[in-house]
């Protein structure tokens, strides 16, 4: 196995030439977004500067404290990303997502570092990429979750005003919603699965396979990130729902959308 | 002397919409009149608990209401709501649904086929609602809320898609029904004609309101004798 060829800043620049043939497409057909292609492209590559730059720092000078850190602000981040898309959630559900994403994300982390692979859950080089996968999925997960949940929910108003009306208690009302959700919600992963390694080589196994990693081996941290990943999406998104749903009404049995 | 079922002091909706002191009687049909926005709905909302007054109090057999469990309040004082809801299914399947969502043995076809009778809806059994008007839908809809047989059914503007002949016949019947069993009916409309005939007393929120304005004791409660 080679090691991987280094890219020096002249052929890195080229691959942006492949923009062009975008923004001449776009032109093409009229599209007027060249300018969230270009704020896209910029943004992508300051981000990712800045990560290879902390990474590179982290790497350099380990220390638990930056590894918790980092794990830390991709969970605040992730669930800004998912309150943004989801704005009027009462307090309660918001507090619940949050837990939901930490204590999933977490958990995985913990036995896939820690107990799988056997290593110290501070060791950067590991925790950090597949604790940004993990909580990256599991983000995407609640986001699908929570949205697809609120949308029935007020699609059927009607319906829920009704049972209410009828005496039916709440949870009861509510549960069916919050199985659907959790449904709509895990069909991505698992159907990604399904085409994994026929359709594409997934992204984590083909960085290894360039960096020299053993096909096998390479494969092996696949299937146990993308099983990860399943866990992690399912407890988050069914967790976040859980507290989600009986944040929706009060003692007195009346249920309050937003 | 006739029972006083349900009781209201000093209601106060959302600091909007203050209601006068309500009395509404046991085993009678009594109908709540006024134009739109003057709480009509809204006082059917406070009765079964699905929403709450800023202030005030409602009493159930001078019991308040706050101390009886929310959902077997709903289920004791059912409402029948202005929005029909039906599933896209059949007229069975439907009240299997709701059959299941409050946990009850499901009626069988003869006791189905009565209440649907009863509320002129006489359809098979196995007739897709989506097939069907407004009209029917909004009395097959009646027709299982009557089924449950609760001990007080309100029904909130029950003939808004029906015509008068259909409106009076279902009044008639539901007259009959209630009273024979001793239950209660609470029923909002505007129908001017229906009040006249088949109230045992009419609750008028707006003379209410105006008479409220002026400052005048409430007197309100109209009662005619049946």
């Amino acid at each position: 196995m080679n090691d991987i060829i280094q890219l020096n800043l002249i052929q890195f620049s080229s691959i942006y030439l492949l923009l062009l043939v975008v923004l001449a497409v776009m032109k093409r057909a009229e599209i007027e977004q060249s300018k969230l292609l270009v704020i896209a492209s910029i943004r992508m590559t300051i981000q990712l500067i800045l990560a290879g730059l902390v990474l590179t720092y982290i790497f350099d000078n380990p220390h638990p404290l930056w590894t918790l850190l980092y794990i830390f602000s991709m969970i605040a981040f992730a669930f800004h990303r998912v309150l943004s898309k989801q704005p009027g959630l009462n307090r309660a559900f918001k507090i619940g997502i949050m837990i939901s994403i930490a204590l999933s994300g977490l958990l995985v982390i913990l036995y896939f570092i820690g107990g799988v692979i056997g290593i110290s859950v501070f060791n950067p080089q590991y925790t950090i990429p597949i604790g940004g996968m993990i909580i990256g999925n599991a983000m995407t997960g609640v986001s699908l979750g929570i949205k697809t949940f609120m949308t029935n929910l007020a699609s059927d108003r009607n319906k829920i005003d009704t049972l209410l009306n009828l005496g039916v208690e709440p949870r009861k009302i509510l549960l069916p919603y919050v199985n659907q959700a959790l449904e709509t919600a895990l069909l991505p992963t698992l159907n990604s699965m399904l085409s994994m390694g026929i359709i594409s080589l997934p992204g984590m196994m083909t960085g290894q396979i360039l960096s020299g990693t053993l096909p096998l081996t390479a494969i092996m941290y696949q299937i146990a990130i993308m099983v990860a990943i399943c866990t992690a999406v399912c407890l988050s998104v069914f967790l976040s729902l859980t507290f989600g749903y009986q944040s929706l009404y009060n003692h007195r049995q009346q249920i309050r959308l937003p | 002397m006739p029972r006083i079922l349900i009781k209201t002091e000093s209601l106060n909706f959302n600091h909007m919409i203050r209601y006068p002191d309500l009395q509404i009687q046991a085993e009678k049909l009594t109908f709540i009149k006024g134009p739109s926005g003057t709480g009509k709905t809204t006082l059917l909302k406070l009765l079964n608990a699905t929403t709450s007054p800023a202030s005030g109090t409602i009493c159930l057999n001078d019991e308040s209401i706050d101390s009886i469990d929310a959902v077997l309040l709903r289920q004791q004082l059912l409402l029948c709501g202005q929005t029909v809801y039906l599933f896209d299914s059949t007229i069975r399947e439907n009240f299997a649904h709701y059959y299941r969502y409050r946990n009850l043995a499901i009626p069988d076809d003869d006791t189905i086929q009565k209440y649907l009778t009863l509320c002129l809806a006489p359809f098979p059994l196995d007739t897709h609602c989506q097939t069907l008007s407004g009209g029917e839908r909004q009395r097959i809809y009646i027709a299982i809320f009557l089924s449950f047989q609760s001990d007080v059914l309100m029904l909130d503007e029950p003939t808004s898609a029906l015509d008068e002949t259909t409106s009076r016949k279902l009044f008639e019947n539901l007259k009959l029904l209630m009273t024979d069993t001793n239950r209660t009916l609470i029923v909002v409309s505007h129908d001017q004609r229906l009040i006249e005939t088949y109230a045992d007393a009419v609750i008028d929120l707006d003379a209410i309101k105006e008479q409220t304005q002026r400052s005048v004791v409430n007197t309100a409660l109209t009662q005619k004798e049946a």
